[in-house]
């Protein structure tokens, strides 16, 4: 199926067959898939897997060697397409938050609308009340960075990328870098999102979060996506014996317990 | 016979020295005004994606960077006028030669500024929607500006001694002026010291507000 007729069907994004070499290393060997509109879409898998780059790709950050990522309808690999253009429908949430050190939350939430929207000061800051109002940190609007806890400034960063009204959020390892007691409040945020019908790219290590918020989940190894399936068939009947290898290196067993994350808000 | 001292020399003559400093500090605030903006445009020349300007700009600055400012000053007072016909005063030859050789030093500093910021800042601009220059605006310039006000400041201190070299060219500065009452009045090791002292006395707190911004925009990461 060509990604680029399928439009008007639901579909929002495609990888068809898409390459990334760095230097004499093929960081994704041919990778396919479709993310459709209020989908969440997991990728789970090994350091080095090529899963942040495959993101880092999906809003044209990383240039690709072969392929077509087609984003409704718009084929990011086109050297005519103005990536600029794109990239403001697409939200993407890092795993160092990359907050700027220099503003507040609030301006941080405000600088999407403000530089590239134009919006007007008022109407910003309105929109920025609210989604930080949304991700719990409405005291903390005219706190700088270096003053919220990791897991506050990720939710910052999270509300920063909202303020564009995305068509899909990109997470890459949004909580890799967080203490423990931090993560669970950057997920709550995450699954709220993914309730309201937010289209969600992720690339995650917490695989509690996977199988619980993914309608489907991808598995990446060596720069291929080796499964791809529900999670409930990923996580307990995976076909792919090296799927079934790297779960069990996390000790993922079947019938685990996982712990709800924790509603924490400060 | 020991040499006898007459500090009178310095008093009688300190309009000459009032004259003198206020041209010093009139060069060091102009040359440093322009050579922040000429630092500024020249490091982002150094950072375009086009080799052709990436090149012509580093040869600029290392040609600034590697000749003697003194031989620059001389330059354009004494070759410019002789080669392209273009006479420039000695205080407009002196301001453009301190602000080109300034401009190389600081669009040095700049560049280290603005590669100082992580890429993922640049990322985060980036997936916003921004342009490159938007992400240079609002990202990664007003970041890089705090951090490199310790090493400008350094750079302004030099430039403040270093506009003696002017008197070379007949600008009237400090020095000028004092080698002028030198010569009139033959109190050579009174004047000298005298100059020495009013250098220090002007550029010491300058140096200390270095000090300060050192302390100050420490970079903690």
């Amino acid at each position: 199926m060509s990604a680029l007729a399928a439009r008007g069907n639901g579909l929002i994004l495609a990888f068809e067959d898409v390459w990334k070499r760095y230097g004499t290393l093929d960081v994704l060997r041919g990778v396919s898939f479709t993310v459709r509109r209020g989908e969440v879409v997991c990728v789970i898998g090994p350091s080095g897997s090529g899963k942040s780059t495959l993101l880092r790709c999906a809003n044209g950050l990383e240039p690709i060697q072969r392929g077509h990522i087609v984003f409704e309808g718009i084929d990011l690999a086109d050297p005519r397409t103005n990536l600029v253009r794109v990239r403001r429908r697409i939200g993407m949430v890092f795993q160092h938050f990359e907050l700027f050190p220099h503003m507040t939350a609030l301006g941080n939430v405000c600088e999407g609308p403000r530089t590239v929207l134009k919006m007007p000061k008022d109407q910003a800051t309105a929109l920025a009340m609210q989604l930080l109002r949304k991700v719990g940190l409405e005291h903390k609007a005219h706190s700088r960075p270096a003053e919220l806890s990791g897991g506050q400034q990720q939710r910052v960063a999270i509300a920063r990328a909202l303020a564009m009204s995305p068509d899909v959020m990109l997470f890459d390892e949004a909580t890799s870098a967080l203490d423990p007691e931090m993560i669970g409040e950057v997920l709550t945020v995450m699954k709220q999102l993914a309730d309201e019908g937010m289209t969600m790219l992720v690339v995650t290590h917490e695989m509690g979060f996977a199988e619980r918020v993914a309608d489907r989940v991808l598995v990446m190894d060596h720069g291929v996506v080796i499964e791809e399936g529900p999670p409930s068939e990923i996580f307990r009947r995976a076909k792919v014996a090296r799927t079934r290898e790297f779960l069990n290196q996390l000790h993922w067993q079947e019938d685990q317990d996982q712990p709800s994350p924790s509603p924490a808000r400060s | 016979m020991s040499y006898q001292f007459d500090w009178s020399v310095i008093p009688e003559n300190w309009e000459l020295f009032w004259e003198g400093a206020q041209m010093t500090v009139y060069l060091t605030v102009m040359t440093m005004a322009l050579a922040l903006v000429g630092g500024l445009v020249l490091a982002l020349l150094r950072l375009s994606p086009s080799r052709p300007v990436r090149d012509a700009t580093t040869a600029f600055v290392e040609l600034f960077r590697a000749t003697p400012l003194l031989l620059q000053l001389y330059w354009f007072f004494y070759v410019l006028p002789a080669t392209f016909g273009v006479g420039l005063s000695p205080e407009l030859s002196a301001l453009v030669g301190l602000t080109l050789n300034v401009s190389a030093f600081n669009s040095e500093t700049f560049r280290a500024g603005i590669v100082s910021i992580r890429s993922g800042q640049v990322d985060a601009g980036l997936a916003l929607g921004m342009t490159r220059a938007q992400v240079m605006r609002r990202v990664v310039l007003p970041q890089a500006v705090w951090r490199v006000l310790p090493p400008l400041a350094s750079t302004w201190v030099s430039l403040f001694k270093d506009t003696s070299l002017v008197s070379t060219i007949a600008v009237a500065d400090l020095s000028y002026n004092a080698l002028l009452v030198r010569t009139r009045s033959y109190r050579v090791l009174e004047v000298l010291t005298a100059l020495a002292l009013m250098y220090l006395v002007l550029a010491y707190p300058q140096a200390k507000l270095t000090d300060w911004l050192y302390r100050t925009f420490r970079v903690e990461e």
